[in-house]
C-alpha cells in the first residue's frame, strides 16, 4: 500500500474541503467513497479526507444545491449514491476556484515577496 | 427531500462495501481487509450523525437520541425487574405525596376567589387577647357608628349566624345554620346568583318580607338542584319567607351555613337587646374599599374611628380584654389558618421527596458502578461525554416518568385524605382536585429528579477507561463511589430524623390528650341538641318542654337518669353560650388589693344532672325541680369556686352576689367536683350552676344528657319520638355519647399525627432501603478483601459485627446531622413564624433509637452474607 507516513500527510484548510469535492466532480458522478479516493490519488496521498468530514460536506452542498445525489449500482455491485455537480454548483466552482487562486497569490505575496519591491 | 436513517444507514454501508472490494482487489484477505475498512471509516454511529445534522437541527438530533437512549433504558431496566420496581415505588412515593399536598396548598393559598375584585373586599374584626379571643365580633351599634364614620369603605356588609328550624321543602323539621346579613352584603361580596336572585336594599328593615337565598352545596345536596324551589314559602321557626334565590358555588365564610336570609326574618334581630347593646356582639362584619382607597387607608381610618368609638364608650370596651380592631382582606383571612401547617406539610413532602431522590441516586450508583464496563466501552467507541450522560438521562428518565404516573395515581387518594385534613383549617380545601396543574408539577418533578439521577454517576475519564477491564465490565469499586453512596445514605437517616422526630412530637402531644383521663365514665352517657325553633326566643310552651320531656324519657326502659343543660362538654367549647361567664362576689369574700375578680363560667343545668353525668356531689344537695332562681335564688358551685371563696371555711349556704345583670343573691346549696367542659386535660375550673327555670341562661337550655343502662344509641329512636311527640316542630340533632365526642374532638390532633407518622414511616422505610443497599453494595464490593480477612483468620462473627457497625454509624452520622440540619430548621422557623414548637428529648431520643434500631436490621442480611464468604470463590470471583 503506497501510503506516506503520518507526519507528511497535510492537513486540509479550514473551507477547501467543499471546493476540492466540487473539483473532482467536474469530470462526471462519482461515489463518496471515489471521492474521496479521487482526492487522495490526486494530491499524491498528501491530502486524505476523513470520511467523519466527506460525508456531512456532501450533504451540506446537496442541501445548498451545488449538488445532486442519485442512488446507482456501483463496481462492488452495490447500491451506492452518485453525486455530480449542478448548474448552480458549476458556477460555485468558478467562483471559488478563482478566490482561491487570488488567495495563493496573496498568500505568495507575503511569504515569498518579490525582490526589490 | 430529505435523507432518511435508512438512507444515511445504506450510503455508509455502500462505503463500506466498496472499500472492501477494492482492499480485496488489492490483493488483502477478505478478513482483515473488512478489519482495515471499519477502522478507517471510523465510529459510524457519529459518521451518521454528523450528516444527519445537516439537514436536521441538533434539537432533533438529540431528541432523536435520546429517543433510541429511551428504548435501549426500557429494555435494560426490565432486565432488573426488582431494581426498577422498588425505584420506581420510590419516586411514586415521594412524587405522589407532593403533589397531593401542592393540590391541596393550590386550592386553599394559590386559588383566587370567586368574589369580584376579592383585593377591594375585606374583613372587619375586633380582638380581644387580654380575654384570650381573637374575635370578639361586632355589635349592631358599633357598625352602625361604622358605617356614619368610615369614608374609605364604600359599603359594609354584615353576617350574622343563626339557627333556624326549616319547615318546608316537604321534608322534615331540621335545624339549619343561616346567615342573617344587611342588604348590601352580597353586593360587598362581589357574588352573583346561579337562580334567582340574591338580597339587596329592599330586602332590609322591618317591613320587608322574609326573604331566604339558599347556598350552593345545600341547594345541590339537600335540594337535589331542584329549581322548582325557587319562590316557595318556607318557615324559619316562627316566621314565613321566600326563596328567592340559589348563591353562586363560593368560600363558605365567617360560616358554612345552609341558607342566607334577611334581618326580618330573625326574631333575635328585632329585640331591642340586639339593637342597642353595645356589648351584644354576635355580627361579623364585611367591607368593599371605597374608589381610590388602599388597604393601609382604610386600616389607618378604621382604626381611628374605632378609638374614638372606645374613647367614647368606655364601659364597653374593658382594659383587660384590650379590644383592638384588625383588618385584612378576605382572602387572607381565609387562608391564615391554614398558612401555616400547609407550608409545614409541604414541607414535610419536600424532604420525603429529597429522602426518594436520594435514596434511588444510591440505587442508580451501585446499578451504574456494574454498568461502568459499559460506559467504558461506548466511551472507547467515540461516544462522547454528552452521549454518554445521555444514556443515563434516558434511563432515569424513564424511571422518573413511571414513577411520576404511579405517583399521579397514588395523588388521587391522597388528595381525597389530604383536602379533608386541611378543611379542618380552611374550608377551601374541600375543593381540592387534581388537575393539570398538578399533572404539570408531577411531571416537572420527574424532570427535576431525572436529571440530577442522571449527573449522580461519575462518567469514566478518558485517563481511566484502561484501568477497566473492558471485556468482563467488571467491578472495581472506587473509594469516591463508596463515599458517595454513604453520603447519600446519610442524608436519609438525616431527613427521616426530622420528619420521626417531628411525628414522635405530635404523638406524644395526642397520646396525652387521649389518656387525659376526665375522671368520669362517660361512657354511658347520650348528648341530645335540641335546639330551640329561633334562638333566643323563650315562649310559654319552651318553658314545658324540657320538664315534660326528661320525664317521660326517664320512663323509658334502659335510662338510669335524664338532665337538661346548656353544654354539652368540649363538642360547645367556644360557643357563645359556653362563654358567658360571672364575676364572683361573695360574702366574706375580699379580693386582694388589685387582684382582679376571678370569673367563673355559668351553667344552667336540671335537677339530676350531676347524676347523669357521674359528677359527685362533695358536699350539700343537688337541684330539685322545685328550685327556681326568682323566689329562692340558688346555686351549686365547683369545688375549685368553693376553694377560692371560702378557703378556709364551709361553702353551703353563704350568698353569691352576682354581677350580672340585677339578679338576687343566690345561696350556695351544693359543692360539686371539678368539671372542665371546654378541655380534654381537666384543669381547676371554676363553674357556678344555676337551676334552669328562671336562671340567667336557663332560656338558652337546649341540651338532653341521658345516662343509658345499656347501648346509648339504642335509645335515640325512642327519645326522639318521645320528643316530636312532645313539639312535632322540634329538631332533634347530633345525639353521641360524649366519649364519641371527646374522640371526635381530638379529630385535628389525631389527623396531624396520622399524616406525619404516615410521612415519617415512609421516609422510615425508604431509609432502611437505603442502608441495606448502600451495605449490600459495600458488601458486594468487598467480597475479596473479606475473603482475605478470613483466610488469614478472621472469624466469620468478625466479620459480621464490622458490617453491623458500619449500619449503625452511618445512622449515627445521618442522625447528627439530622439534629444539626433539624435546628437550623427550627431556627429559621422561628424567624418566620415566632414561636416554634420544639420536639421533646423522649421524641429525639426514641426517632434516634427507631433509626439505630433499623439500620441494624437493614445491616443483618448484607452482614449475614459477609460472614458466609466462601473463600475460594471470594477470590476467583474479580
Amino acid at each position: 500500500m503506497a501510503t506516506h507516513a503520518d507526519d507528511q500527510r497535510l492537513e486540509l484548510l479550514q473551507g477547501t474541503l467543499d471546493m476540492l469535492i466540487l473539483r473532482t466532480l467536474q469530470w462526471g458522478p462519482r461515489h463518496g467513497h471515489g471521492i474521496g479516493q479521487a482526492i487522495r490519488t490526486q494530491s499524491d496521498d498528501l491530502l486524505k479526507v476523513e470520511t467523519g468530514s466527506l460525508y456531512p460536506a456532501l450533504h451540506r452542498l446537496v442541501k445548498r444545491g451545488w449538488l445532486k445525489a442519485d442512488w446507482g449500482v456501483s463496481e462492488a455491485n452495490q447500491r451506492a449514491k452518485y453525486y455530480r455537480l449542478t448548474a448552480a454548483g458549476k458556477a460555485q466552482l468558478v467562483r471559488e476556484q478563482d478566490r482561491w487562486s487570488r488567495l495563493v497569490h496573496a498568500i505568495g505575496r507575503i511569504m515569498n515577496p518579490a525582490p526589490g519591491k | 427531500m430529505r435523507p432518511d436513517e435508512s438512507d444515511l444507514n445504506e450510503e455508509i454501508r455502500g462505503h463500506l462495501a466498496i472499500d472492501i472490494k477494492e482492499r480485496i482487489d488489492r490483493g488483502e484477505d477478505p478478513v482483515s481487509a473488512r478489519r482495515a475498512a471499519l477502522m478507517e471509516f471510523g465510529y459510524a454511529p457519529a459518521v451518521r450523525d454528523e450528516m444527519r445534522r445537516v439537514w436536521y437541527s441538533r434539537w432533533y438530533d438529540q431528541t432523536e437520541a435520546l429517543a433510541r437512549d429511551v428504548r435501549f433504558a426500557l429494555r435494560s431496566l426490565t432486565r432488573a425487574k426488582a431494581l426498577t420496581v422498588t425505584m420506581v415505588v420510590t419516586l411514586a412515593l415521594g412524587i405522589g405525596a407532593n403533589t397531593a399536598i401542592f393540590s391541596v396548598v393550590r386550592s386553599v393559598l394559590l386559588r383566587p376567589l370567586v368574589n369580584r375584585d376579592a383585593d377591594r373586599l375585606i374583613y372587619i374584626r375586633q380582638t380581644a387577647r387580654g380575654i384570650g379571643t381573637e374575635n370578639l365580633t361586632f355589635s349592631v351599634p358599633e357598625i352602625n357608628d361604622f358605617k356614619s364614620r368610615a369614608t374609605t369603605i364604600a359599603a359594609f356588609g354584615d353576617f350574622s349566624t343563626v339557627d333556624f328550624t326549616v319547615i318546608g321543602f316537604g321534608q322534615k323539621p331540621r335545624l339549619v345554620k343561616a346567615g342573617v346579613v344587611n342588604g348590601s352584603f352580597f353586593e360587598v361580596m362581589g357574588l352573583r346568583p346561579v337562580l334567582g336572585r340574591l338580597l339587596h336594599a329592599a330586602d332590609d328593615g322591618p317591613a320587608a318580607a322574609g326573604a331566604v337565598v339558599l347556598t350552593h352545596r345545600f341547594w345541590t345536596t339537600a335540594l337535589h338542584s331542584d329549581p322548582s324551589v325557587i319562590g316557595q314559602t318556607i318557615r324559619l321557626g316562627p316566621r314565613p319567607a321566600t326563596v328567592v334565590g340559589v348563591l353562586e358555588p363560593s368560600v363558605p365564610y365567617p360560616e358554612e351555613t345552609q341558607l342566607i336570609a334577611n334581618v326580618v326574618t330573625s326574631p333575635h334581630h328585632s329585640l331591642a337587646m340586639m339593637k342597642t347593646a353595645r356589648t351584644h356582639r354576635m355580627t361579623e362584619l364585611f367591607g368593599r374599599l371605597a374608589p381610590g382607597a388602599t388597604l393601609e387607608a382604610a386600616r389607618a381610618e378604621l382604626s381611628s374611628v374605632h378609638a374614638s368609638i372606645v374613647r367614647e364608650y368606655p364601659q364597653a370596651y374593658s382594659a383587660r380584654a384590650h379590644v383592638q380592631l384588625q383588618i385584612s382582606t378576605l382572602r387572607d383571612q381565609l387562608t391564615a389558618p391554614a398558612q401555616t401547617i400547609l407550608l409545614v406539610l409541604l414541607t414535610a413532602t419536600a424532604v420525603v421527596f429529597v429522602i426518594a431522590c436520594s435514596n434511588v441516586a444510591n440505587l442508580i450508583l451501585a446499578r451504574s458502578v456494574r454498568r461502568e464496563g459499559e460506559l467504558a466501552v461506548r466511551a472507547a467507541l467515540g461516544a462522547g461525554r454528552v452521549a454518554l450522560r445521555r444514556t443515563l438521562l434516558a434511563e432515569s428518565l424513564v424511571m422518573c416518568t413511571g414513577g411520576a404516573i404511579l405517583g399521579l395515581v397514588l395523588a388521587q387518594p391522597l388528595v381525597t385524605v389530604a383536602s379533608r385534613y386541611a378543611a379542618r383549617f380552611s374550608v377551601r380545601a374541600l375543593d381540592a382536585t387534581v388537575d393539570a396543574s398538578v399533572l404539570w408539577l408531577g411531571a416537572g418533578l420527574a424532570v427535576i429528579a431525572a436529571v440530577l439521577l442522571a449527573f449522580v454517576p461519575r462518567l469514566p475519564s478518558s485517563d481511566r477507561t484502561a484501568s477497566v477491564g473492558l471485556a468482563g465490565g467488571s467491578v472495581r469499586v472506587t473509594a469516591g463511589t463508596n463515599r458517595r453512596l454513604r453520603i447519600f445514605a446519610t442524608i436519609q437517616i438525616a431527613c427521616s430524623f426530622v420528619l420521626l422526630a417531628g411525628a414522635g412530637m405530635l404523638i406524644a402531644t395526642l397520646t396525652a390528650l387521649q389518656t387525659a383521663n376526665t375522671g368520669y365514665d362517660m361512657r354511658q352517657v347520650l348528648a341530645i341538641d335540641v335546639p330551640p325553633s329561633a334562638t333566643a326566643v323563650v315562649d310559654a310552651t319552651r318553658s314545658a318542654f324540657f320538664p315534660e320531656a326528661t320525664r317521660r324519657i326517664g320512663e323509658l326502659p334502659g335510662v338510669q337518669g335524664v338532665a337538661a343543660g346548656v353544654v354539652v362538654p368540649w363538642r360547645d367549647r367556644g360557643s357563645s353560650v359556653s362563654a358567658i361567664g360571672v364575676r364572683l362576689a361573695a360574702e366574706g369574700y375580699q379580693p386582694a388589693d388589685g387582684e382582679e375578680r376571678p370569673t367563673a363560667q355559668l351553667r344552667a343545668v336540671s335537677a339530676g344532672f350531676f347524676k347523669v353525668m357521674g359528677v359527685p356531689i362533695l358536699a350539700g344537695r343537688d337541684f330539685t325541680d322545685e328550685d327556681r332562681s326568682d323566689t329562692d335564688p340558688v346555686a351549686i358551685v365547683s369545688q375549685s369556686v368553693a376553694k377560692r371563696l371560702f378557703p378556709n371555711a364551709d361553702a353551703i349556704d353563704r350568698r353569691l352576689h352576682s354581677t350580672l345583670g340585677t339578679a338576687k343573691p343566690r345561696r350556695i346549696i351544693g359543692v360539686v367536683a371539678d368539671l372542665d367542659d371546654q378541655n380534654i386535660v381537666q384543669g381547676p375550673t371554676l363553674t357556678v350552676y344555676e337551676p334552669i327555670r328562671g336562671g340567667l341562661v336557663g332560656g338558652l337550655a337546649n341540651r338532653l344528657f341521658i345516662r343509658a343502662a345499656g347501648d346509648p344509641s339504642m335509645l335515640v329512636p325512642p327519645v326522639t319520638r318521645i320528643i316530636r311527640e312532645i313539639s312535632a316542630d322540634q329538631a332533634v340533632e347530633r345525639p353521641a355519647t360524649l366519649d364519641d365526642v371527646r374522640a371526635d374532638v381530638l379529630t385535628p390532633e389525631r389527623l396531624n399525627t396520622f399524616v406525619f407518622s404516615a410521612l415519617g414511616g415512609i421516609a422510615l422505610l425508604i431509609a432502611v432501603v437505603g442502608v441495606a443497599g448502600v451495605l449490600a453494595f459495600s458488601v458486594g464490593a468487598r467480597m475479596r478483601e473479606f475473603g482475605v480477612r478470613l483466610a488469614v483468620g478472621s472469624t466469620p462473627r468478625d466479620l459480621r459485627t464490622e458490617v453491623l457497625w458500619d449500619g449503625v454509624r452511618i445512622a449515627a452520622f445521618g442522625i447528627a446531622a439530622g439534629v444539626a440540619g433539624g435546628y437550623a430548621v427550627v431556627r429559621i422557623a422561628a424567624g418566620v413564624w415566632g414561636t416554634v414548637q420544639l420536639p421533646g428529648a423522649l421524641s429525639l431520643i426514641g426517632a434516634a433509637l427507631v433509626l439505630i434500631g433499623a439500620a441494624a436490621v437493614a445491616s443483618i442480611m448484607p452482614a449475614m452474607r459477609a460472614s458466609r464468604i466462601d473463600v475460594l470463590q471470594a477470590f476467583r470471583s474479580d
